[in-house]
């Protein structure tokens, strides 16, 4: 049978570091995350969980180790990865709607370019946005259109790279909630790294939870309720305390 | 019938908040009128001291007298001829000197390595002020239109040159990123992210390109020119008539600032994104 999913076998990282020699960024990891998973990493600021996301992105290379997409070893970015930066990253010379569409294959046709950007800015709910520049959008909308950006290609999985690290708490928890629709609309893989532990339980089927450098997978916490979650249930607390108790 | 008059409300003197209000809303007056403030005022303080005798009419005459030989010599066309003649050479020279300017700019930016390679000979040459070249443009291309021309394109050549070069170089990182994460081709990635990108500092560069190239005219203009608005300044020394060498020294400027408003918003229509 073959593998599906994605796969990470004994990936480590270290940089180049003068005159000390190799600094080491993260410890050997494994992990399989199968289709149509939310998983979502926590971990301290430094402890590695970026790079691990850039590692799958094919942004980096890993020191060691192999990551595998549906059995197929990964060489450089492609389209089947989709990422999303903490900053949203949109071109400020173009509008809402051609930043979209930037991130369509070279293989669209263009009718087939402008349907899918349609469809795409209204699951991310920026209809009557099109025509606007970045610096016309708040913080909040950057961040769908980035994200919007980053499913028009279709990608297997998604990577989100603490994408609402710099909202404030109430556009967050909106935007967590749109997250939660997105990955049910698309039934696609996601990975999501935060440093906020509540976030991590309101979205993931499992929580990693990341060492500090070099960063490794210190425990896997599975939630298995159903969305959407309770954030003040007292079933939430007790994973919450669990988590916080591997970093305090 | 009692009259009642009412106590009038002095405005508070409160000069700070009423520059505060200018400065908050840019009214049409605070836009265009207020700029003219000081040079009204600097015309009229020069007025009355010609009109008190303080100045020489032969060294310096009067606004109103410089005002006479302008309206004069426009309607004569004499002033709009050598300004024309000037405009050519400068447009000519600066389509010249940009366009090299942005081809090898945008090269040295692209590659690195030939950054490094001119990078000794761009650092000796762009500080020689292009009046330095004339002689030797004399000796070498004659004394026709083509040294005139050469000497303007040498100095809209060095500020395109730069600003194009540090315009690629400052590329954030960040947008190179995400088109690698979404499989951008090599043409993709100059056409769509690195010029955009690169625009704000060109534009930047072709305004202070434009006038360096505009005030070398003189210069280029010494090159025994018989037009031109160089060659009707040195004229008027010779023959001693300071008002129309004014009249030229004032078109010069007048006409550097046209340019540069112009260009200005050109900028802003076409980087409307650049706020």
């Amino acid at each position: 049978m073959k593998t599906t999913g994605l796969q990470l076998k004994r990936v480590s990282k270290s940089f180049a570091k003068l005159p000390q020699g190799q600094l080491p960024v993260l410890s050997p990891i494994d992990l399989k995350i199968s289709p149509g998973e939310f998983v979502t990493l926590v971990g301290k600021s430094g402890c590695g969980k970026s790079t691990l996301l850039r590692l799958i992105a094919g942004l980096e290379s890993p020191s060691g180790g192999s990551i595998l997409l549906d059995g197929q070893p990964l060489a450089g970015p492609s389209l089947s990865r989709g990422m999303v930066f903490q900053e949203p990253r949109l071109f400020p010379w173009m509008t809402a709607e051609q930043n979209v569409a930037f991130g369509c294959p070279k293989s669209f046709s263009p009718p087939e370019v402008a349907d899918t950007v349609h469809r795409h800015l209204k699951l991310v709910g920026l209809t009557g946005f099109e025509k606007s520049y970045p610096h016309q959008l708040s913080g909040g909308m950057q961040q769908r259109a980035a994200i919007a950006r980053a499913l028009v290609g279709r990608p297997q999985v998604l990577l989100l790279d603490e994408p609402l690290g710099a909202l404030d708490a109430l556009t967050r928890i909106q935007m967590q909630k749109e997250i939660l629709r997105i990955w049910q609309a698309e039934k696609m893989t996601m990975l999501l790294v935060t440093h906020d532990i509540d976030e991590a339980v309101y979205l993931g089927d499992r929580v990693l939870v990341m060492g500090p450098r070099p960063g490794s997978l210190e425990k896997i916490v599975p939630v298995k309720w159903a969305r959407p979650r309770d954030r003040n249930s007292a079933g939430f607390a007790k994973i919450r305390r669990e988590i916080q108790a591997e970093f305090f | 019938m009692a009259i009642v008059v009412q106590p009038q409300q002095a405005p508070k003197a409160d000069s700070l908040s009423f520059f505060k209000k200018l400065s908050e809303k840019p009214d049409r007056f605070f836009a265009w009128g207020f700029p003219l403030v000081v040079p009204v005022l600097l015309l009229f303080l020069w007025q009355t001291a010609c009109d008190r005798g303080w100045f020489q009419s032969s060294y310096l005459p009067s606004p109103r007298v410089i005002g006479a030989t302008l309206v004069s010599m426009v309607q004569s066309g004499e002033l709009w001829e050598n300004l024309r003649v000037s405009l050519v050479r400068v447009f000519e020279g600066f389509a010249l000197g940009a366009g090299a300017g942005t081809f090898l700019g945008l090269a040295m930016g692209l590659f690195p390595r030939l950054e490094k390679a001119l990078s000794l000979l761009t650092g000796l040459l762009r500080p020689i002020p292009t009046i330095a070249w004339v002689p030797a443009l004399i000796l070498w291309m004659g004394i026709g239109e083509g040294s005139k021309v050469t000497v303007i394109a040498v100095g809209s050549f060095w500020p395109v040159l730069l600003s194009a070069s540090q315009g690629v170089q400052s590329v954030n990182v960040h947008y190179l990123e995400v088109a690698r994460v979404l499989e951008k081709d090599r043409f993709t990635l100059l056409t769509r992210v690195i010029l955009p990108s690169a625009l704000p500092s060109l534009f930047t560069g072709y305004r202070v390109g434009m006038g360096i190239a505009w005030a070398s005219v003189v210069g280029a203009e010494l090159i025994a020119a018989s037009s031109g608005i160089g060659y009707l300044i040195m004229y008027a020394r010779e023959v001693s008539q300071p008002d129309v060498m004014l009249v030229g020294v004032a078109a010069i400027g007048l006409t550097g600032l046209l340019i540069d408003f112009v260009l200005l918003h050109l900028e802003r229509r076409l980087l409307k994104w650049n706020q």
